[in-house]
């Protein structure tokens, strides 16, 4: 019930910023209230961020009563794009943080409130019962970046009759409606709340998926001892992140959440940096149970941090040595002409 | 006038006189390494040493219009490039400034887009005055190009692009119909193609992520003429972009797709689309080999499951590209991942060769996973593991936890099927110990101690198991169901039955209605053992009742799914219903049940056995015998079948003591722990006299009694 009080309270940006200048006080920057697009404030200020994260870190946050939480539920519930992008970037710490917690079994009901309601919207999203598939290219099929290739001789008379089946693949299995997060299906819930994330991570700020870096080198508990000390300084309520069970579920959207800020466009070596260690540590993870797929798919994501991307072409002057030539000469006549 | 231009453009240059500035090309050109980053091109021109104003731009400019009858955007175009040769990015980017694009493309265009009448009227192409003004066209495009790549260099990524984009426009309002293959000079050709590349990169930059994929459609989609490494290259990188970028992109558009074709609805489909033209090109020599192209494939494919597919791929891969053992290994992650450990077994053993790479750690740790799952590969797999663990090098903990894990499952599995009970009991040893081993080096991994569990608890100790249980439990927050299972289970050996369905309870609270099978399974169980036969009926019934609402939601009736779904089958429901009545005697319900069973799977050892079961109850011994051999002929290692035959026959006078004996023998070395065979060997030791072995059996029986856990631990 104080969720749903806390969904009516919030329909605009400013509300929302009212309601949450009222839960963090003064931790959060004063240049907020006054901000022009409240939404594009919480989504990208650095100093809300830190505000928020800090607390959602916190020692006894995502309890039923965290008013945080509540926060988060109303935001989402609001429906507005923008809010719930701002809400979105808060995804690796909650997940985070939950997931680390949850395995030791504490209560977290404020937590997986905005979970669930994420869930949610991700199986209103999809429509209940539908599987993300993704349908293979038959490459005997001309596309717009290829004519028709033929396939080699034998290969017609090995697969007549299914040459028009396409391969369709499974990339994300059908969401059932959950109501609440039972631990067997703990996994499933996160992970599709991480592919929400995923399908708006080009619009999250660096802060948000450095958050998630993080996490995910902790969840593997695959760190070295001096990454656990890095670790451990670099927050201040120096609570251990605890392993946590990766079934393929939660693995694949974690994968999928690295290989983008590995492999993305961005700017940020750091983010880079970040994100190849937790590829690293995810590989060791998969090496644990010698999953192939799992294995497979951190190999190739290891050994693409180690390649060097090929850079842009340079302007080539070749060729214009002789116009060099050529210039120089005509411009010696001006002078000579000149004078 | 330009004398002072010169001066002005650097002490580097340095006093040498009037030629000095134009001699400088070659100087510029050793110095280009150092200045092709960027940054450093920016800080060169920073300084004050390489300032030009404005005023040395015009006097230049005109000095060279007048001498070289350029006109002033040609003029500046060429000092343009001057400036961005030297890495002058910021004097480059102010001679830019001056050009008019848009007047230049108004005076180009009617000459260049003027179209021949007939196609093969060719020669006008080369007249004077359209080579000309390709010169001149090409001269300022450059320079608008160069601008772009000033502009980036200094960090002004949207501007870059915008300006960028500018030289596409043009190029596309200049050749209306696409450039043509060979008319275009090539130069003119170059700086399309730069800027075509460019532009996708400038947009990404600058954060426009929409920008940057429209681009990269336009680069590939119209006619710029490309050659096919400038090609391959944005297809690459546009293949990355869609994979990796995270940017919420409609497909393309639909009217330039022709019928038949494979239409990409999402960007990982197009991205795996581009990956593989990409393979392809490369296959027919049309592109080098890069192999990133492969990598981005593979992790595409993994993610969507699509392995066999991948191996299809790597299977194509000229050789020479990858070392086989490697190629071998990439393969059998590939058909292992696709279920098809025994192709991908083949392949490691291949690889594993002694005059290939017998130690390769990974080809090694692969090959013992795929024995751990099958008994008759287990002391294959032993040998596989014990060489990985062998290996000197492999003193990273990870892997040598982990080669020892496996070392351990492939031991137990072997144990299983040793063929006398001293092996037995070393192999059992053996991989309590590398289970123990490995436990050490990682004590936080969940299969681990789960496989620890297991044996213990087949080891009959079961306050190990429990501990197990408990622990695997902690590490996993209660999220993977066989845990509670195994808790119960082990529980239930130790007769703790409240607390086993207190357990049971706990793990119904943390499961889906759908996945509640074989719980709901144990806990019936459970509630039999407790001798609680109306419970235990109402507990079947709730478990006949989702059985049967699964088959209505899944359709069809799929046998043998079930097992490997962890999903409990209508059939195993009746049999064990049938169970429980014959055991209360209620010998016509329990044959009701058994039809309902036999229905569901006509031959079965089980419903077999049961029906041996009615017969004895009633005492019908020849029906019961003869039931329990067709038992043993649909299932020849039906343990229960021969413990019952034994059983029967031990109590058929001294002439048949010897039969049962071997019988409850052969019961016993499939399955030491079983209770009733020992029980059933006591007597046959009895009745013949052999008081001291009868009471090693009994005391083996009382002993199992008490550790006899309600249903198998295997496979959980």
């Amino acid at each position: 019930t104080t969720m749903s009080s806390a969904a009516q309270a919030i329909q605009s940006p400013k509300a929302a910023v009212d309601s949450l200048a009222a839960i963090l006080g003064r931790a959060l920057p004063e240049s907020l209230a006054a901000a022009g697009d409240p939404a594009a404030a919480l989504l990208h200020d650095d100093g809300v961020a830190r505000a928020v994260t800090g607390r959602l870190r916190g020692a006894g946050s995502g309890a039923g009563q965290d008013a945080l939480c509540g926060w988060l539920y109303g935001t989402f519930q609001s429906g507005l794009p923008a809010l719930q992008l701002a809400v979105l970037r808060f995804v690796p710490t909650l997940a985070g943080v939950y997931m680390s917690r949850a395995v030791s079994r504490k209560p977290l009901a404020g937590f997986e409130a905005v979970l669930l309601t994420l869930y949610a919207h991700a199986v209103a999203q999809r429509g209940s019962g539908e599987a993300e598939t993704v349908t293979l290219p038959n490459m005997a099929k001309p596309s717009v970046y290829h004519e028709a290739i033929k396939p080699a001789a034998a290969a017609p008379a090995a697969k007549t009759g299914k040459a028009d089946d396409p391969d369709v693949a499974e990339l994300s299995p059908a969401l059932e409606p959950h109501g609440s997060i039972r631990a067997t299906r703990r996994g499933r819930i996160v992970g599709a709340v991480l592919e929400l994330y995923h399908a708006k991570i080009g619009l999250m700020p660096l802060s948000s998926k450095m958050d998630f870096c993080e996490f995910c080198v902790a969840w593997t508990g695959k760190h070295r001892s001096d990454d656990k000390a890095r670790i451990a300084s670099a927050e201040s309520g120096e609570e251990k992140w605890r392993r946590v069970p990766m079934p393929w579920e939660l693995f694949q959207p974690a994968l999928r959440i690295v290989g983008h800020c590995l492999l993305g466009p961005t700017n940020s070596d750091q983010l880079r940096t970040q994100a190849a260690r937790a590829s690293q540590c995810l590989y060791l993870r998969a090496m644990e149970t010698m999953d192939a797929r799992a294995v497979l798919a951190c190999r190739s994501l290891v050994r693409l941090s180690q390649m060097v991307e090929e850079p842009i072409p340079e302007p080539s002057f070749a060729g214009v040595e002789a116009n060099m030539a050529e210039l120089e000469t005509m411009r010696a006549n001006i002078l000579s002409g000149k004078k | 006038m330009a004398a002072a231009a010169e001066s002005d453009n650097g002490s580097e240059v340095g006093p040498t006189g009037d030629s000095g500035a134009f001699a400088s090309p070659v100087k510029a050109r050793e110095r280009a390494p150092e200045s092709e980053a960027g940054a450093s091109a920016a800080t060169a021109s920073e300084s004050s040493e390489t300032r030009v104003d404005d005023g040395n731009i015009q006097e230049a400019e005109s000095s060279l219009r007048e001498g070289l009858s350029l006109n002033y955007e040609e003029a500046r175009a060429l000092l343009g490039r001057l400036e961005y040769q030297r890495g002058n990015v910021e004097a480059a980017l102010r001679v830019f400034d001056g050009i008019d694009l848009q007047a230049a493309i108004q005076r180009f265009q009617p000459s260049l887009s003027e179209k021949p009448s007939s196609k093969r009227n060719n020669k006008l192409r080369s007249d004077s005055s359209n080579s000309g003004s390709q010169h001149a066209a090409s001269l300022v495009l450059e320079a608008i190009y160069l601008k772009a790549m000033s502009l980036q260099k200094l960090g002004k990524a949207i501007e870059a692009a915008q300006q960028c984009k500018s030289v596409l426009d043009a190029v596309e309002s200049i050749f209306q119909r696409g450039i043509p293959d060979v008319m275009v000079e090539q130069k003119l050709q170059e700086t399309v193609s730069k800027s075509v590349e460019l532009l996708p990169e400038l947009w990404k930059q600058a954060g426009a992520y929409q920008e940057a994929l429209a681009s990269y459609r336009r680069a590939l989609l119209s006619q710029w003429n490309l050659d096919d490494e400038c090609c391959t290259r944005i297809q690459k990188r546009f293949s990355v972009f869609l994979l990796y970028g995270g940017v919420e992109a409609s497909p393309p558009s639909l009217a330039s797709q022709t019928e038949g074709s494979f239409v990409p609805k999402n960007n990982l489909e197009e991205a795996i689309l581009l990956l593989m033209i990409l393979l392809k090109k490369w296959y027919l020599g049309k592109t080098h080999w890069d192999p990133s192209v492969m990598e981005h494939l593979t992790f595409a494919l993994s993610l969507c499951g699509q392995t066999s597919v991948l191996a299809k791929h790597f299977e194509e891969v000229l050789p020479g590209i990858y070392p086989r053992t490697e190629r071998w290994y990439s393969l059998a992650l590939c058909y292992s991942a696709a279920s098809d450990d025994e192709a991908a077994l083949n392949l490691l053993k291949k690889s594993l060769n002694k005059n290939e790479s017998p130690n390769d750690i990974n080809a090694l740790l692969l090959a013992a996973k795929i024995c751990s799952s099958d008994y008759y590969l287990a002391s294959e797999g032993v040998e596989y593991a014990k060489r990985a663990i062998g290996d000197d090098e492999l003193l990273d903990g990870h892997l040598r936890s982990v080669g020892l894990h496996l070392l351990g499952s492939c031991l137990a599995n072997e144990s299983k099927i040793a063929s006398s009970d001293h092996q037995r009991s070393l192999l059992q040893a053996e991989a309590l110990k590398s289970l123990g081993e490995a436990f050490s080096l990682d004590r936080h991994n969940p299969d681990l101690i789960f496989d620890m569990g297991v044996e213990y608890a087949e080891q009959r100790n079961m306050q190990a198991a429990l501990k197990c249980a408990k622990q695997f439990i902690d590490t996993t927050g209660g999220s993977v169901s066989k845990g509670w299972r195994l808790l119960s289970l082990v529980l239930s050996a130790q007769q703790r039955y409240s607390e086993a369905e207190v357990v049971t309870d706990a793990a119904l609270e943390e499961t889906t209605k759908w996945e509640q099978g074989p719980l709901l399974r144990i806990r019936a169980k459970l509630k039999a053992a407790q001798s609680l036969p109306m419970e235990a009926v109402e507990a079947y019934r709730a478990l006949l009742a989702l059985v049967q609402a699964q088959r209505k939601a899944y359709g069809s009736l799929k046998n043998g799914t079930e097992e490997r779904d962890n999903k409990v089958s209508e059939f195993e429901v009746w049999q064990g219903l049938a169970n429980l009545y014959a055991s209360l005697s209620y010998c016509r319900d329990a044959e009701i049940c058994l039809q309902k069973a036999k229905a569901l799977k006509t031959y079965s050892a089980t419903t077999l056995h049961a029906e041996g079961d009615m017969h004895g109850v009633r005492e019908q011994t020849q029906h019961a015998l003869a039931a329990y051999l067709n038992a043993l002929s649909t299932e020849v290692d039906h343990v229960p079948s021969k413990v019952s035959i034994g059983a029967l026959l031990s109590k058929q006078g001294p002439k048949y003591l010897p039969v049962a004996r071997s019988f409850l023998s052969d019961a016993l070395r499939l399955e030491p722990t079983n209770r009733m065979a020992w029980f059933y060997l006591g007597q046959v030791h009895k009745h013949d006299g052999r008081l001291a072995e009868a009471a090693d059996c009994f005391q083996a029986a009382s002993m199992l009694e008490e550790s006899d856990p309600v249903e198998s631990l295997r496979p959980l």
